[in-house]
């Protein structure tokens, strides 16, 4: 697992294509799978990009078992 | 007792990302005559095999297919269901990694029919080695040619994206699986209107499970005559058995539908019982099947015989518990895991499953009444009756059916006068 660094979320959301409604969700994994959890900053930035609330994307991924929103002790 | 390997006989016999040997083996030929006969024959074809959906509830898979097909706007959204979450069911997973060409070229054959041009394949998280397979064979049909632009030759164009669930249960359910493609909490939602209707991002959607879209190129190579000589007349087709828990051998067996009972799978293939005991009980269709007694174990292995026995074929997931099993103990274990999972929407699923459970520790416990007893049918039937999805209706199954095959393991530990009301 990597340490986070916004260049390589900058990248992994260039090599999907960038972030849109449609792939918000594989993106999100894809961060997960890359930091072992999805930071504020992802989340922010994720929101800005597709336009789609701060508020409503931590209510989805809080709810995923999978998904961590800091890295766990 | 034999099994019939229809979807299960290329298994384990190519590796996976080997198209060569997946031709070799006499695929592509269901999607070569897909692309030569045209969508609506695909759909005619289909509906004459009679494929009924694999999932649980057993839709006619032609009709889903149909009522999509005519409607005109872009994007349309074909999805494989491979979240199976299903206790006691894991016979998805033998496909997608023994046979993945299989399903992928179902997969292009359902598109193509509905004309999508957008797929997505939905598989569980915890199969995190299966989503690895799934991105590599991917990008080798891409180089075929089968998916991506002018599939094989043709003017069919389909993209696939391979999405990793991440953890719910609820996810399976085909709404709360469209939601959390959408990025948004896994929930269900009243029907109709359906996905085919309005599904992902609000455009028609035909969701089908992994088995299901596994029949399709068998169907489509060899023709719906020679599919429906399997099976029973209104069942045609082989079956994907999941056998887990108390039996020596468990595993996945595919048989022709009703060639044999549950007695046979059990007996024959599962070779008994773990411990040499008798059957207690059987879930004949996952988790939130209703339990089978013992006297119904001459059941044929049919969605008509099984639902005619008091329970539902399901995903089926055979689990077997022996004799020596409480019954008290085992639904305990069922509620934890649905209490847990309860997408919350309905309200007679995410109180009622908590309530149940508590009641059920306190059964464990020695320490409920028999009002208990009247409260925890009564929570179970309500939340059969008045929740939205699969899991709210289905849940409370096996605790109703528990109650009235297995009295005695729940009498035994109510007490006989009523607790806590001498204050």
């Amino acid at each position: 697992m990597a340490k986070f660094k916004m260049q390589i979320y900058q990248k992994l959301v260039k090599d999907s294509g960038g972030a849109t409604k449609e792939n918000l969700f594989s993106l999100l994994g894809k961060v997960q799978d890359k930091f072992g959890c999805i930071p504020p900053e992802v989340v922010h930035d994720l929101a800005a990009k597709t336009g789609v609330a701060e508020a409503r994307i931590y209510g989805a991924l809080t709810s995923y078992g999978h998904f961590k929103v800091k890295l766990e002790a | 007792m034999k099994e019939k390997k229809v979807l299960t006989g290329r298994v384990g016999k190519y590796k996976p990302l080997d198209l060569k040997a997946y031709k070799a083996l006499g695929g592509l030929q269901g999607l070569k005559r897909a692309l030569d006969i045209g969508p609506e024959s695909v759909i005619e074809e289909i509906k004459k095999s009679g494929l009924t959906g694999r999932g649980g509830a057993g839709f006619p898979t032609a009709l889903k297919w149909a009522s999509a097909a005519p409607k005109k706007q872009q994007p349309k959204y074909f999805i494989c269901n491979a979240d199976e979450g299903e206790l006691g069911t894991f016979k998805d997973k033998v496909l997608l990694d023994g046979d993945p060409w299989a399903v992928l070229e179902g997969i292009v054959i359902a598109a193509y029919a509905i004309g999508a041009e957008q797929a997505y394949i939905y598989i569980k998280g915890e199969y995190e080695k299966t989503a690895k397979l799934w991105d590599k064979l991917a990008d080798e049909a891409k180089k075929a040619r089968i998916l991506g632009e002018g599939i094989l030759g043709s003017r069919f164009s389909v993209s696939l994206h391979i999405v990793r669930g991440r953890g719910p249960y609820i996810a399976g359910e085909e709404f709360a699986l469209i939601a959390s493609l959408e990025a948004r909490r896994p929930m269900s939602r009243l029907k109709p209107p359906y996905p085919t209707e309005e599904g992902l991002f609000g455009k028609p959607t035909v969701v089908n499970n992994v088995e299901t879209i596994a029949n399709v190129p068998v169907i489509l190579a060899n023709g719906a005559e020679k599919y429906r000589k399997l099976g029973v007349k209104d069942d045609p087709g082989t079956r994907l058995f999941s056998l887990s828990a108390d039996v020596k051998k468990p595993g996945v067996y595919e048989l022709e539908i009703g060639s044999g009972t549950l007695e046979e799978l059990i007996n024959e293939l599962g070779q008994g019982t773990r411990n040499g005991r008798p059957i207690k009980a059987v879930q004949p269709g996952g988790g939130t099947s209703a339990f089978l007694g013992r006297d119904s174990l001459g059941c044929k292995l049919t969605a008509k015989a099984i639902s005619e026995a008091g329970s539902s074929i399901g995903t089926a997931g055979v689990i077997v518990y022996e004799e020596g099993k409480n019954a008290v103990e085992i639904v305990k274990g069922l509620l934890k895991f649905y209490g847990a999972e309860s997408c919350g929407r309905c309200s007679p699923c995410r109180i009622g499953v908590v309530r149940m459970k508590e009641i059920v520790d306190t059964l464990s416990r020695g320490e409920a009444t028999s009002d208990d007893l009247t409260q925890l049918r009564e929570i179970g039937k309500a939340s059969v009756a008045a929740s939205t999805c699969g899991m709210g209706q289905a849940f409370p199954l096996p605790v109703l059916s528990a109650l009235e095959l297995f009295p005695e393991d729940f009498e035994t530990v109510v007490q006989k006068t009523p607790s806590g009301t001498g204050g």
